[in-house]
């Protein structure tokens, strides 16, 4: 918390507050650091993974007090970075990544921030130059919130810390607008008015002298030429890929992977096998229910693993034991990240502090529908936008989104591949007016780039706006509530420049998804595993859900309309997304 | 009895080039200008929506967006236009919705403003006929474009007018003109670097920018300026993209351009403090904004000489302009600019001058004019 308003007892105050909300993400240590005359209080929790002593101790600074970090997250190449650093005669005090950051900064000044790998989150604070740094990594893994108001800014890893700290206590009268055509809530908005996520791959300079701040991207260009065919494209996938698992193995305390039986998440099993010196733990879930149940696909690659595999039956009444705490562990409103709790518990409870997961691979190689959907929206914008409103008369509700086609706006084809509600519905369900409802989705909503309606317009889709606002927030936060990290070796920084090098023929070729990608690893990928039809970490959340009498509970339903949609839900004509997002705006 | 105005535009807010930013700027002077006199100012604009309005322009109210309906642009001008005293058509392709209007309502004034490329070449027959019978002024945005209406579509002198662009009302203009710290990061430049910039749509289909010709400069130039960087900005398509990777290795430039991509506005006027020289020998400019948004922010600019871009750089009071398929002249004249440092008061004094020429104060102290000329007409 930065302000030159408040006492330093009431900053610590507010500080220590929010420390508590954020325990469950950092239950091995907790800091305060106070500068008194730049007005400012920095907090921080630990989860010790690198460097477990207590010179890891947080908020850190280097041995002249120059600079003050809080960090949440990792520094994957902090070995590499210290080396160098060593050469320009730095020193160091422990061996955490922490210091090297500081130690990086103060060498490079912000052209540190490119210089880093990994997944984080931090505040850095220099006091010769009276300025703080928030920085948040390029891939956008590792959330930050700030709010930043009548000249103070105050920031933390989870909504609820500054609500805890009574920072920002107004609510955001249009989060549930938001909340039911997205099923999240997109950044850079959250539940609160005023407070923001910090986009991916910025950073927000405070400006102490004059309480004023600007954001600025902080990546560096590099002057690549496209990859145009396909052998050149398979050898710089495997090599990045390779280099991207070796980097984020790399753990002073247990760490896993996440195996679900698909493509993406055995391929990392695989090469982290290969790369991991001690035997790899692997954490798996599986259900009775046969439909949605991969362990078949998971046994063929657990055959090939040493070390120890834990694997756990999620059942029906887990569901409801897990449900309450699932969701005040969400932070924000969300409709996914039920699999990614559950996962993160067990990992857990065995005993793991950092995980690998798959995630990333679908959005950078074409595994998602939308890829060919996306044809769907150029051929309908030959058509004049009006005609599209007859879907909101649809008696099929999967066919009531394709009204988003009215409107002429990147964000209306987005939510026509990936939205909840539309907005006749959500006008319906929250009784507002319709204009109110189209205002809050699209106005003063840029996209910064012109569509083509082509994969890489899709991709560009999925990787901005459903994978950083759902997948990525859903498995940090659900993630963090048990203590444990999630690292994605798909989002490496270089393993996805690497990927958007190569020629959007090549890297999403048509005639399979995810081709390129198979096509690469071919030697280690059963075939059993890429020759399949494709089923997501899914849970049986439908029958699961009809079953909870607290969502099929058509009395706690304040509107008509949502009463109607949980009685069509009951009757399965209504997907359990949908259900979940009103059960949680009651 | 009040003035009804009415501009009609083909897009305004929902993309960002030159035609969208001069109507941007045209609508915030006509909406000013309306409001200090009492009279009535609409914008319609057709392949916009609601939501694209950047409200800082324009007050909701006076702003009505139809979503590439096209039917109901033409029932909703007939309906409106009835009453509108002056009609302005930001672009030739309304000409059927001018004659019509003019049709419907003889008494009102038909204006069009004409730009560039679109009205430097053969029209159709429709807007043969709008510009000869239908139309009562022309608004051109620089000479060129007016000698082009006049001797092309053989226009009558006394119809054509020029009324130049004006720097963005909200560009953000610098006081202290510092090289920004994370541009310098971002493209691995020192403060020693001599930065070229051009900043421009980069389309397969338009090969006509000149940027091409930049590039084949710079490898002529790295060796005496060892410093030399060229940071080539805007969007581009993958066609555009593979073709101008290829040109920098062929000219063995990799590591003096800079190819960026999209721009984001709010890093606009950064970039333009990070060079120092921009350089854009175009041979289709209507007028250029460009050159004058770079000169507000004290960078010296190249342009062409055979398109509007000569009004935007005032004769060469501001700027130069060379022939765009001399590549001599261009290398000459990039060399005449980098042996003399750019200094903070050339920058301060460039910034003022252009401001005197372009700003949106003297814009619509002119557009004013116009519009009063056309009511004691």
């Amino acid at each position: 918390m930065i302000s030159n308003f408040q006492d330093l007892s009431y900053r610590n105050t507010v500080v220590k507050c929010m420390c508590g909300a954020l325990q469950h993400g950092g239950p091995d240590d907790e800091g305060i650091f106070s500068d008194a005359e730049a007005g400012l209080t920095f907090g921080h929790r630990r989860l010790a993974i690198i460097d477990l002593s207590s010179s890891g101790h947080q908020p850190m600074s280097d041995s002249d007090q120059k600079a003050w970090i809080t960090f949440n997250g990792e520094i994957y190449n902090y070995l590499e970075l210290k080396e160098e650093l060593l050469k320009f005669g730095a020193r160091f005090n422990s061996s955490s990544d922490t210091e090297v950051i500081i130690a990086a900064y103060l060498q490079w000044g912000i052209a540190a921030f490119a210089k880093l790998r990994g997944i984080f989150a931090f505040a850095l604070y220099d006091k010769e130059k009276a300025l703080t740094y928030l920085v948040r990594d390029s891939s956008g893994i590792k959330p930050i919130y700030y709010y930043a108001e009548d000249g103070q800014l105050s920031f933390a890893s989870e909504v609820k810390a500054l609500k805890a700290g009574g920072v920002a206590a107004e609510t955001d009268p249009a989060w549930q607008i938001r909340f039911l055509a997205y099923g999240h809530i997109p950044e850079p908005y959250t539940t609160l008015k005023n407070v923001y996520s910090l986009p991916k791959g910025k950073f927000l300079c405070w400006n102490h002298r004059k309480a004023s701040y600007d954001i600025h991207s902080y990546h560096v260009i590099f002057n690549e030429s496209t990859i145009e065919d396909s052998i050149t494209a398979k050898e710089s996938i495997k090599k990045a890929l390779g280099l991207a698992v070796h980097r984020q193995l790399i753990a002073d305390a247990p760490i896993g992977v996440f195996l679900s039986g698909g493509i993406d998440s055995s391929l990392l099993t695989l090469l982290a096998e290969k790369e991991r010196k001690t035997k790899l733990k692997t954490i798996s879930i599986y259900f009775n229910e046969k439909t949605y149940d991969e362990s078949r696909y998971q046994n063929l690659v657990l055959k090939q693993i040493r070390g120890e595999k834990f694997s756990h039956l999620v059942k029906q009444n887990d569901f409801e034991d897990f449900l309450p705490r699932i969701i005040s562990d969400m932070d924000l409103p969300t409709t996914d990240g039920i699999n990614t709790w559950c996962i993160s518990k067990f990992a857990h409870d065995d005993g793991l502090k950092a995980v690998l997961s798959g995630l990333g691979a679908d959005e950078l190689f074409g595994g998602y529908p939308s890829f060919t959907r996306i044809n769907y929206i150029k051929t309908a914008r030959k058509y004049p936008s009006s005609l599209f409103k007859i879907a909101n008369y649809s008696a099929f509700d999967a066919y009531r989104k394709i009204a988003f086609l009215t409107y002429n706006h990147p964000i209306a084809d987005y939510l026509f591949l990936r939205g909840l509600y539309s907005p006749a519905d959500i006008s319906a369900i929250l009784d507002v007016d319709i204009t109110e409802v189209e205002d809050v989705l699209f106005a003063n909503r840029k996209l910064p780039y012109v569509l083509n309606y082509d994969t890489q317009d899709a991709a560009w889709f999925e990787i901005n706006l459903y994978m950083q606002n759902q997948l990525l927030r859903d498995t940090d936060v659900m993630g963090m509530s048990h203590g444990l990290e999630v690292r994605v070796p798909f989002l490496d920084e270089d393993f996805v420049r690497t990927a958007q090098r190569i020629k959007a023929a090549i890297r999403f070729d048509k005639s399979r998804p995810k081709k390129l990608l198979i096509d690469s690893f071919g030697d280690i990928l059963p075939e059993a595993i890429w020759n399949r039809t494709k089923m997501g970490f899914t849970f049986p959340l439908q029958d699961w859900m009809k079953e909870n009498k607290e969502i099929t509970n058509e009395s706690l339903y304040k509107r008509k309309r949502s009463r109607n949609i949980i009685k069509a839900f009951k009757n399965n004509s209504v997907h359990w997304s949908k259900a979940f997002a009103l059960f949680q705006i009651q | 009895m009040p003035k009804n105005i009415l501009l009609f535009s083909l897009q305004t807010f929902s993309t960002t080039g030159g035609i969208q930013k001069m109507t941007r700027t045209m609508a915030h002077a006509l909406f000013h200008i309306s409001k200090d006199e009492n009279w009535n100012f609409r914008l319609f604009s057709l392949y916009d929506t609601r939501y694209d309005l950047m409200s800082e322009y324009l007050p909701s109210e006076n702003y009505t967006a139809f979503n590439n309906n096209r039917i109901k642009l033409g029932l909703t001008s007939m309906t409106k236009s009835s009453n509108s005293d002056i009609v302005i058509l930001n672009h030739i392709n309304f000409s059927l919705i001018g004659i019509v209007i003019k049709f419907l309502n003889p008494r009102c004034q038909m204006w069009l403003i004409t730009h560039g490329i679109e009205v430097w070449r053969p029209l159709s027959f429709i807007k043969r006929i709008f510009l000869r019978d239908y139309c009562d002024k022309i608004i051109c945005v620089s000479n060129f474009t007016r000698e082009q209406m006049m001797a092309r579509h053989q226009c009558h002198p006394d119809k054509c007018k020029v009324l130049n662009n004006a720097i963005d009302p909200f560009i953000k203009l610098p006081e202290t003109f510092d090289k920004p710290e994370y541009l310098l990061n971002r493209y691995g430049l020192r403060h020693s670097s001599q930065v070229i910039f051009t900043l421009t749509r980069l389309a397969s289909s338009e090969q006509y920018k000149g940027h091409e010709q930049v590039i084949k400069a710079v490898s002529g130039l790295k060796q005496a300026f060892p410093n030399i960087k060229y940071i080539l900005s805007g969007q581009y398509d993958s066609i555009e993209e593979i073709r101008i990777r290829k040109l920098i290795e062929k000219y063995d430039v990799n590591n003096e351009v800079i190819l960026t991509g999209f721009l984001d506005d709010n890093e606009l006027s950064d970039h333009f403090l990070l060079a120092d020289l921009f350089v854009l020998p175009s041979k289709k400019e209507g007028f250029g904004i460009v050159f004058v948004e770079a000169l507000a922010c004290g960078l010296p600019v190249i342009c062409g000489n055979a398109d509007g871009s000569t009004d935007a750089i005032k004769d060469g009071k501001l700027g130069t302009a060379i022939d765009v398929d001399d590549l001599n002249e261009l290398q000459n004249t990039i060399v005449e600019y980098l042996n003399k440092p750019l200094t903070f008061e050339k920058r301060k004094h460039l910034q003022t001058e252009c401001l005197l020429y372009f700003d949106e104060n003297h814009y619509r102290e002119k557009l004013h004019k116009l519009l009063i000329d056309e009511q004691t007409a």
